[in-house]
C-alpha cells in the first residue's frame, strides 16, 4: 500500500457521509428564521442628515454676525 | 428560487470543504460535524445577506465563521479537560499485524494518528486536500494564503506521514 492509498482510506473514514450531511441540512432548514428587526427607510436618514445640517448652519449664522 | 433551495445550493457547494477545514482544526470528526452545523445555521439565519455576496465573499464569510467557531470550541476544550490533556498524546504501540487486511487497517490507523500529531496548519491543509478533495488553489483561496504555501505545507505533512509509516514498517528505524 502506498501513502496515497493510506490517505485515501483515512479520508474515507473521516469524510462526512451523505446521510449525515442530509440530516444536518434537515435540522438547519427546520430552524425558524428570526424575523428581521424593523429598520428605517434609507431615505429617512438622508432627510434627517440634510435637515440636521441645515439647522446647524442656520443656528451658527447669527453667532457669526454677533461676533463680527 | 426558494430560500431552502438557495441554502441547499450553498450547503452542497461548501459543506465538504467546511467539514474538512473544521476536522483539520479540531482533529475530531464529530466535533467538526457539530461545528459545521453551527456554521451553516448562521448561514441559514443570514441567508439574505450571504446570497447577495459574490462567491468569493460568500466563501470568505463562511470560513471566517468556521474559524471563529473552531477557536471558541478549542478554548472550551482546553477549559474542560485542561491544557495538559489537550496536548498530543503518544501514539499507542500496536501489535504486529497478522494478515493483509489487518496490515492495511493498521497502516491507516498509523496515518490517522500521525495526522492528529501534525502541526495544525499542516493538518488543516492536508485535511482540506484529502478529505475535502480540494486543489491547492482552492485551499489557498479559502484560507487566504498563497498556493505555494499550501503546497509546501502539504509536502511537509506527507513527509511526516511517510516517516511515521517508515517507523512502523521498521520499528528499529527512528526518524
Amino acid at each position: 500500500m502506498s501513502l496515497d492509498d493510506d490517505l485515501a482510506s483515512w479520508a474515507a473514514d473521516v469524510r462526512l457521509r451523505d446521510a449525515e450531511a442530509a440530516a444536518i441540512f434537515e435540522r438547519i432548514v427546520s430552524t425558524p428564521v428570526p424575523e428581521a428587526a424593523p429598520r428605517l427607510d434609507p431615505t429617512w436618514w438622508r432627510g434627517f442628515n440634510a435637515g440636521f445640517t441645515a439647522r446647524m448652519i442656520a443656528s451658527t449664522r447669527p453667532a457669526r454676525r454677533v461676533a463680527a | 428560487m426558494s430560500r431552502e433551495a438557495e441554502f441547499g445550493r450553498l450547503y452542497e457547494a461548501q459543506r465538504g470543504a467546511v467539514h474538512a477545514y473544521l476536522f483539520g482544526r479540531t482533529a475530531d470528526r464529530q466535533l467538526a460535524a457539530d461545528l459545521m452545523q453551527e456554521v451553516f445555521l448562521r448561514v441559514w439565519r443570514h441567508l439574505d445577506a450571504v446570497i447577495g455576496m459574490s462567491s468569493d465573499r460568500q466563501r470568505a464569510w463562511i470560513f471566517t465563521v468556521a474559524r471563529n467557531l473552531s477557536v471558541d470550541a478549542h478554548r472550551q476544550v482546553l477549559a474542560e479537560v485542561g491544557v495538559a490533556q489537550a496536548l498530543v498524546r503518544e501514539p499507542a504501540r500496536l501489535p504486529r499485524p497478522a494478515s493483509t487486511a489487518v496490515l492495511a487497517a493498521e497502516r491507516v490507523a498509523i496515518v490517522g494518528e500521525a495526522i492528529r500529531r501534525l502541526p495544525e496548519q499542516q493538518r488543516v491543509t492536508l485535511s482540506m486536500a484529502t478529505v475535502g478533495g480540494m486543489t491547492s488553489p482552492e485551499i489557498a483561496a479559502a484560507l487566504g494564503i498563497p498556493a505555494g504555501t499550501v503546497r509546501y505545507r502539504l509536502s511537509l505533512a506527507r513527509r511526516a506521514l511517510a516517516d511515521a509509516l517508515a517507523s512502523y514498517d521498521d520499528p528499529k528505524e527512528e526518524r
